[in-house]
């Protein structure tokens, strides 16, 4: 058995490993070759994120986004020769698995067994991170914990006793502060020193439980080691089967259980891997027989019957005593006056009473303000690019290689003209917009955001924090739709993704603000116009909050019938928010991604307007036809038969809608000297221009409010409907999501326009 | 272009047809599924619960009380009895219908399905306490033996449903029900409540009404034949007999002490610093959990630091971090009296 890993550096690559990759394929993990596994856990906001780019150099995309990963990013970078695999578990408070988080950290530990979890720590809040610590320190052996922020503690007067902590913890302490890489190389040396052995740990653990937990913990690891003798923590092993933890009693149901057990416990740590493992000579033991095992869970559910109901609630009062005491020996306060005043005087405006709404609203203007004032000039400098300049080469090209003038057409007029469009459109808003967002959540304001909204949310029967996920919204809903994932209660996180589309999208500012500069601006004097027409469209986007506070009650009162479950949110401290790395991070992870999405969309929607105005059936093209057929509703709801038409073709991206208006108003008023031919999108450049191409079209005051009602209470484009599918797996929530909204768009249009015709 | 007033008339009308049709308490779908949920295999289904029930309670099972509880003719009862022989689920000797060994699994599975839907109604949904019951029953012929096991494992394998009643495993196994009936509760001794019998609808209901709830510790003062005087929480009342023995208690043991704080953090005056006493155990499951996870142990200071602009929620400082609570979970909180002396100012 000592051929199986015990050699060298890193002795746990040997036998298991093979096993082991497996499990972590099955976890998530891309599974290519490294060296040193190293896991990285804590509380949420103890800048975790931090110091993973500390270390990994933010040479790695630390993606926070969809997909069946559930472990939260990884990254690799090389330390004194070895290759390091770093894994960032989402920020928990506790390993207990209440929520998805938990579930993923928890099993990541004990089935990922990573060479060494690094445990960042805020050295402003101790105790609290310690009740996580010594959670971990039960399930592994192999850990080295960062104190963080010791910058900050300093800043309120509070001192840390690493030293001290170290020996109280029994694993290696460093200090530190990431953010101005302060302690980082020790971090790594420490870390590397545990991976490879050289440092034996003695953890700290909660020997003693109250009389009932412990007699039954008693009796059962007896049996557990009478089944099987090679475990080595039993006592571990029996609590967590009395917590009724699923993946030990699944553990022991397979039989793989000594695995866990031997990593549980370092003492026998190779030991163990040998014996269960052995890749080259066979098993050495094998497994305990399944009625054996059947045996131990037959034994832990008859002692779960006569533990407390309190169970849990001891457990937790212990370990947070312990961490109290531990804390209060590891503390040196007083060397300045301690407190938060700069915090507590800014908390105090932004949710004062009278300020806090006003204040909320302001921000938000100033963000939007700065997305849509910003991204005028990039965008037009790359419709210039993508739309004057590559476009004609592009047919040039078609013509040298002589393409028939539908492939082109198909080609270069249908695909490559929507996917530009989408782009120049889409892109520098978001280039913007995410970024400001990033820098706002990490000041620490979104929070202090959804902490006033609270109660409006909690009216309508949804949760708290789906006023974050509003937010976000704003950007982007697909985006919005995969920032749920923050509420942990199944029904309220239904409710916001269903409603997450009421949120209006950066895709579809661009259309309000062109019609209401053209039909409502108009309405006022000159000089009071742009303010007028930002006002219909500030006012269009609070009614898209109250349409999203009225469905959530909606959905609350019937098909997602229930009370608001509990909330809580933590407010963290303010601080201020790194630029260039908010740059950085946003612009990856948020922009590019849902940019390529989007753009993956366009394609096929390209295609599809393309061969809608040039395919004829007898004497029109099927966009005529098309049009003619829906102008009897699109009438009826105050719109016409072309907006509808757009709407259908531009379900993939909300951004093409107003350049698909344009060719098909062309196409079908038989406007004189505009446009660019069938199935060819354009945009005029002048305001003026495009009102008197509509006018043409024969749009009044009543279509334009209509379309910009409509463009806010619409099905949700093809990108988000997909992320909504992905996130909830049932295609029946998703039909919900997708048709609720054009059910109330096409209610409200209706009521308005016979209400308008009425009153006319 | 319709005339406007038509065509609001025609909307209207359809409205008015759409709310009839699919509103969820009175519509027209609603009450066809819950005819039609009451089919065949929902009866037989509940008529082997009904048996095994009485089974437990080593009660006698007759036609009578068959129909009594499906609230179907006698007649009914006896074809759903002979249907249960048939299938080999019930024998039907001279002392009334029994169970067989098959009859007694699906029976098991039911009532199962039925415990575990409401451990989950309580533990992760916010459904009142009065309606978890009610949904239960109709889940508990709408779940597979597979999508139980998969909530089993889901919800950490509970032992008891929320009324107390515990969950069978899979192989049928239940813990033994321990404790008496309230009623039996000598004065001057303190209880704690074990068992909330959810049926019939109307005595829970006045059960909880009355603010009883599993695992509240109940002083008893004085015990005549019409009423039990209780106290909790420095609250005192009556409750009548009847429904008094729908309780179920035990003695607490020495170390136990009883429920006698009598402030909830909501009456915690804001830059106050308080010390938690427990936390309500009207709160369960993952609500709990998470209570307990952000420290809130006995013994911790708490001090109320914001408050939200709309009133509610309020930030309070626990261990060092600034969390928001709702103002309905504040209220399950005990503390300490906040004239007690004050603790050490926390930072």
């Amino acid at each position: 058995m000592a051929n199986s890993g015990s050699g060298g550096l890193l002795p746990q690559l040997g036998g298991c490993a093979e096993h082991r990759a497996d499990n972590l394929v099955r976890l998530g993990l891309s599974p290519d070759r490294w060296d040193v596994l190293v896991a990285l856990a804590g509380n949420p906001n103890v800048g975790k994120s931090t110091v993973f780019n500390a270390l990994t150099g933010l040479r790695q995309h630390t993606g926070n986004w969809p997909g069946k990963t559930i472990v939260r990013a990884e990254g690799a970078f090389a330390h004194r020769g070895s290759r390091i695999k770093l894994v960032d578990l989402p920020g928990t408070y506790s390993l207990q698995a209440g929520s998805a988080d938990e579930e993923v950290a928890r099993d990541f530990l004990l089935f990922g067994r990573p060479d060494v979890t690094v445990v960042v720590v805020d050295a402003t809040r101790l105790e609290r991170n310690l009740h996580l610590v010594l959670q971990i320190l039960g399930i592994t052996d192999r850990v080295v914990v960062f104190l963080n922020l010791m910058d900050e503690a300093r800043r309120h007067g509070v001192a840390v006793d690493a030293a001290r902590l170290e020996k109280e913890l029994g694993v290696p302490v460093v200090a530190g502060s990431a953010r101005n890489r302060v302690g980082i190389d020790e971090l790594l040396d420490a870390a590397h020193r545990v991976a490879a052995g050289e440092v034996r740990t003695t953890p700290f653990r909660l020997v003693r439980h109250a009389p009932p937990v412990e007699r039954a913990v008693t009796a059962l690891s007896e049996t557990v080691e009478a089944r099987f003798p090679r475990v080595a923590n039993s006592r571990w092993v029996a609590e967590r089967l009395l917590n009724a933890d699923d993946a030990v009693v699944t553990a022991v149901r397979s039989g793989e259980l000594g695995q866990i057990g031997a990593d549980a416990d370092s003492d026998t740590g190779s030991a163990g891997d040998a014996g269960n493992e052995a890749s080259a000579g066979g098993r050495a033991e094998p497994p305990a027989p399944e009625a054996a095992r059947e045996q131990v869970l037959q034994k832990a559910r008859q002692l779960q019957w006569d533990l407390p109901p309190d169970f849990h609630d001891t457990v937790t009062e212990r370990t947070y005593h312990a961490a109290q005491r531990i804390a209060e020996g590891a503390m040196r306060r007083g060397l300045g006056r301690a407190g938060f005043d700069l915090d507590r005087r800014l908390d105090g405006l932004l949710t004062s009473r009278w300020l806090g709404f006003p204040l909320m609203l302001a921000i938000l203007a100033v963000v939007f303000w700065l997305t849509i004032e910003g991204a005028n000039v990039p965008s037009s400098m790359l419709a210039t690019l993508l739309i004057d300049t590559v476009h004609p080469w592009l047919i040039g090209i078609g013509e040298a290689l002589r393409m028939p003038w539908w492939l082109s057409g198909f080609l270069f007029d249908g695909i490559y003209l929507a996917t530009a469009w989408v782009i120049a459109v889409m892109l520098p808003p978001m280039a913007i917009f995410f970024p400001l967002f990033t820098l706002l959540e990490d000041f620490g304001y979104l929070p202090r955001v959804a902490f006033n909204l609270d109660s409006l949310f909690r009216r309508a029967g949804a949760h708290g924090k789906q006023a974050l996920t509003m937010c976000m919204g704003f950007g982007c809903n697909a985006a919005g739709v995969v920032s749920t994932r923050i509420i942990d209660s199944p029904r309220e996180r239904l409710i916001a993704i269903i409603t997450n589309n009421f949120s209006l999208c950066n895709g579809r500012w661009p259309t309000q603000i062109l019609i209401a500069s053209i039909f409502i601006g108009a309405l006022a004097p000159a000089h009071l116009a742009g303010l007028v027409s930002a006002a219909a469209v500030v006012g269009i986007a609070v009614l898209g909050i109250a349409m999203m506070l009225a469905a959530s009650w909606l959905l609350s009162r019937t098909v997602l019938r229930g009370e608001a479950t509990s909330f809580s949110l933590e407010l963290p401290p303010y601080r201020p928010p790194r630029v260039l790395q908010t740059l950085y991070t946003s612009v990856i992870d948020r922009t590019l991604i849902v940019l390529w999405r989007a753009v993956l969309f366009a394609v096929p929607a390209g295609a599809v307007i393309w061969l809608i105005s040039n395919v004829s059936f007898g004497d029109a093209s099927l966009a005529a036809h098309s049009v003619e057929w829906l102008d009897g509703p699109g009438l009826l709801i105050g719109l016409n038969g072309v907006i509808l038409l757009a709407y259908i073709v531009a379900i993939p991206a909300n951004e093409i809608v107003i350049p698909t208006v344009l060719m098909l108003t062309v196409l079908t008023a038989n406007v004189a000297g505009a446009g660019q031919g069938a199935g060819v999108m354009f945009e005029l450049d002048s305001t003026d221009a495009t009102g008197d191409l509509l006018r043409a079209g024969g749009w009044t005051l009543l279509t334009a409010v209509n379309l910009m009602l409509f463009s806010l209470l619409h099905n949700p484009c093809s990108t988000t409907i997909y992320t909504i599918y992905k996130e909830t797996r049932s295609a029946r929530w998703t039909t919900v999501a997708a048709l609720l909204p054009v059910a109330m768009g096409v209610t409200v249009c209706f009521l308005l326009t016979q209400i308008w015709r009425l009153l006319a | 272009m319709p005339d406007p007033v038509l065509a609001l008339l025609v909307f209207a009308l359809l409205a008015a047809a759409a709310v009839g049709l699919f509103w969820p308490a009175g519509g027209l779908v609603g009450r066809i599924r819950r005819f039609t949920d009451l089919d065949e295999r929902v009866r037989l289904e509940d008529a082997i619960k009904h048996i095994y029930m009485c089974q437990r309670a080593r009660q006698r099972c007759s036609l009578d009380s068959l129909a009594g509880r499906l609230g179907v003719s006698r007649a009914r009862a006896a074809t759903l009895i002979s249907r249960l022989a048939e299938l080999r689920l019930v024998r039907t000797p001279g002392t009334g219908p029994a169970l067989t060994e098959d009859g007694e699994r699906s029976a098991v599975q039911i009532v199962r399905t039925h415990r575990m839907w409401e451990r989950y109604l309580a533990d992760r949904t916010g459904v009142p306490a009065g309606e978890w019951h009610t949904e239960a029953e109709r889940m508990e012929h709408a779940l597979s033996a597979a999508q139980v096991d998969a909530l089993d494992a889901r919800l950490g394998h509970p032992v008891w449903d929320p009324h107390g009643d515990p969950i069978p495993t899979p192989a049928g196994e239940m813990p033994p029900e321990p404790g008496f009936g309230l009623p039996g509760a000598e004065p001057g001794r303190t209880v704690e409540v074990l068992h909330l019998e959810d049926e019939p609808r109307e005595i829970y209901d006045a059960l909880l009404e009355s603010g009883l709830s599993l695992g509240a510790r109940l002083e008893i003062l004085e015990r005549t034949d019409r009423a039990i005087r209780l106290r909790s929480h420095g609250r005192t009342w009556d409750l009548d007999p009847v429904t008094a023995a729908n309780v179920t208690v035990r003695y607490l043991a020495e170390d136990e002490a009883a429920d006698t704080t009598q402030a909830t953090l909501l009456d915690a005056p804001p830059g106050r610093t308080v010390r938690v006493a427990s936390i309500s155990r009207a709160c369960q499951g993952a609500q709990r959990r998470r209570l307990l996870d952000l420290g809130l142990v006995p013994g911790t200071a708490v001090t109320p630091e914001l408050t939200s602009a709309a009133g509610d929620p309020i930030a309070y400082r626990i261990r060092g971090a600034l969390i928001a609570l709702r103002r309905t979970q504040a209220g399950l909180i005990w503390i300490e009296s906040p004239d007690a002396p004050a603790p050490q100012e926390a930072v």
